[in-house]
């Protein structure tokens, strides 16, 4: 289990905003973002990935989700950046390794952005915000709870649920969750200014996409690797969109045994 | 005449002091994502002694930062550079820049400075300071190539020898080495015969994945050490930490 700890934090411009952050484990420190599917999305991973290795994983929740406030100007995934960028400079944590998931992965590539030497590597798990012709994001909106389970994982059986029949406490942070998706990352769930910008990019980048992702398929992936000088891309068997509950020993494999590949991956 | 001394300040960055001058090599004062010295950066900026001259073999990012070292109290601070750094150098205020070829000397205040050869990712070239009897090499963080073997030849005696030692790769160019390795490094110390020799550029780290990803490198300075035990027995390897001041 991890250890949860509130803190006050001031991005510039955007003012003091709470946030809720657990932490797993001691040594290398991981900033883990989780996307729509909200905080428990990666907890369960943080935790394997704490046990298996000497790492400190941080999970924030996104102001907004998990039944959290979110103040007013917490409005878009840069601000979100933001918030993130600053929980860093507080915490002085150096050498540091940003993992997203869907949202969270849009959240992470806007974080490399603003290119501060805390943060050393950047993984996108099956990351949402760049616009690829051909290539939509899944409408979210209009997808029934059957409909997303069905494009979110590989083998949706495991994860299912009924969301008609939560308790009205668990209903309503659900309903939080689903506001807070349309107000930081919009219907289309993508920023057209995006790519082009990532071609800026000097920090080591790993994607890692599910092959059997639904929600945004694997030559979206490919074409997010493309659009990051020198990123290695990725592809997870068996996997949907969230790779980290779905598989998450690979995804630990991938990043940990990052060094041990076969690097005509770059060759694209 | 003042002893010949070198101060590491990190990573390839050093003060040189011969023949009463006293030079900054390869000046890296700040970090970037992807970009960490490993190690502390002994003296900032605005502590660096008056510089006779500045030399830089190549302009990458962790030996040419010149966006940190334009804050540098006087930038019209001799600097003697590869010449593919000239423009930036410039560009970064520097008013006097000489570009120097391999085997292309000067002379700044009693010292020669020699360029000589080097093969790295990019253009390179490294540097032999002389005062009288006393010579210092700076490998920058260059190859072994059969060039350098003509170095004692062709500038006499080196006295002190300052090498690189990790034979980073770069992974995604299909593995390619662009620095010399500790094995290397200790056969090049055999070529020179300097008295004192002192490794540098291992500790440099491009994080946590780029590490994995990117590079690779041998982090262990003792490799070269324990390598030139067996290769240059003559010369004496000394292991510094940044700030440590030694005396030929």
């Amino acid at each position: 289990m991890g250890t949860t700890t509130q803190y006050t934090v001031s991005p510039a411009g955007i003012g003091p905003i709470e946030v809720s952050v657990a932490e797993y484990g001691s040594g290398q420190p991981f900033l883990l973002l989780h996307g729509g599917a909200g905080p428990q999305s990666v907890s369960g991973f943080a935790e394997k990935f704490a046990a298996a290795h000497e790492v400190r994983v941080l999970v924030p929740t996104h102001p907004g989700f998990g039944g959290t406030l979110r103040p007013e100007a917490l409005d878009s995934v840069a601000r979100l950046a933001a918030l993130y960028q600053a929980l860093l400079d507080q915490l002085e944590l150096a050498d540091v390794t940003v993992i997203g998931n869907s949202i969270g992965g849009w959240v992470t590539a806007e974080i490399a952005l603003l290119k501060s030497p805390r943060v050393s590597g950047i993984v996108l798990i099956d990351a949402v915000g760049i616009e690829v012709p051909g290539h939509p994001v899944a409408d979210f909106f209009s997808l029934t709870m059957d409909q997303v389970f069905e494009l979110s994982f590989h083998n949706p059986d495991p994860f299912r649920f009924n969301a008609a029949t939560l308790p009205p406490a668990a209903q309503a942070v659900a309903a939080g969750n689903r506001a807070a998706i349309a107000v930081y990352a919009g219907a289309a769930m993508t920023d057209p200014t995006l790519a082009a910008r990532l071609g800026t990019l000097e920090v080591p980048t790993l994607v890692l996409w599910g092959e059997s992702d639904g929600i945004v398929d694997s030559d979206y992936g490919r074409a997010y690797a493309a659009a990051i000088p020198l990123a290695r891309f990725q592809l997870l068997p068996a996997t949907g969109h969230n790779a980290q509950m779905e598989t998450p020993d690979q995804v630990v494999d991938a990043i940990w045994g990052s060094g041990d590949t076969d690097f005509s991956a770059f060759a694209r | 005449m003042p002893r010949t001394a070198v101060t590491r300040i990190t990573h390839s960055c050093h003060l040189i002091e011969i023949g009463g001058r006293t030079f900054l090599t390869d000046p890296w004062f700040s970090t970037r994502p992807g970009y960490y010295q490993g190690e502390p950066i002994a003296i900032g900026i605005a502590d660096l002694p008056r510089l006779d001259g500045v030399l830089i073999s190549h302009e990458h990012y962790d030996h040419c930062d010149l966006e940190a070292f334009a804050a540098y109290r006087d930038r019209s601070v001799p600097l003697f550079v590869a010449e593919t750094v000239v423009e930036a150098a410039r560009r970064h205020g520097f008013t006097d820049v000489t570009a120097l070829k391999p085997w292309q000397d000067v002379e700044v205040g009693g010292v020669t400075i020699t360029a000589t050869p080097a093969k790295h990712g990019v253009y390179e070239v490294t540097f032999v300071l002389r005062a009288g009897a006393d010579a210092v090499y700076f490998a920058g963080d260059t190859m072994l190539i059969p060039e350098l073997a003509e170095i004692p030849d062709r500038l006499g005696h080196i006295s002190l020898a300052l090498l690189p030692t990790n034979g980073l790769h770069v992974r995604p160019a299909d593995n390619l080495q662009v620095v010399m390795n500790a094995r290397e490094a200790a056969e090049l110390t055999a070529i020179l015969r300097p008295e004192l020799a002192v490794p540098h550029h291992y500790a440099f780290t491009k994080g946590f994945l780029g590490d994995r990803l990117i590079t690779r490198s041998d982090k262990n300075p003792l490799h070269y050490q324990e390598a030139s035990r067996d290769l240059a027995p003559g010369t004496s390897v000394h292991i510094v930490e940044p700030g440590i001041r030694i005396e030929l």
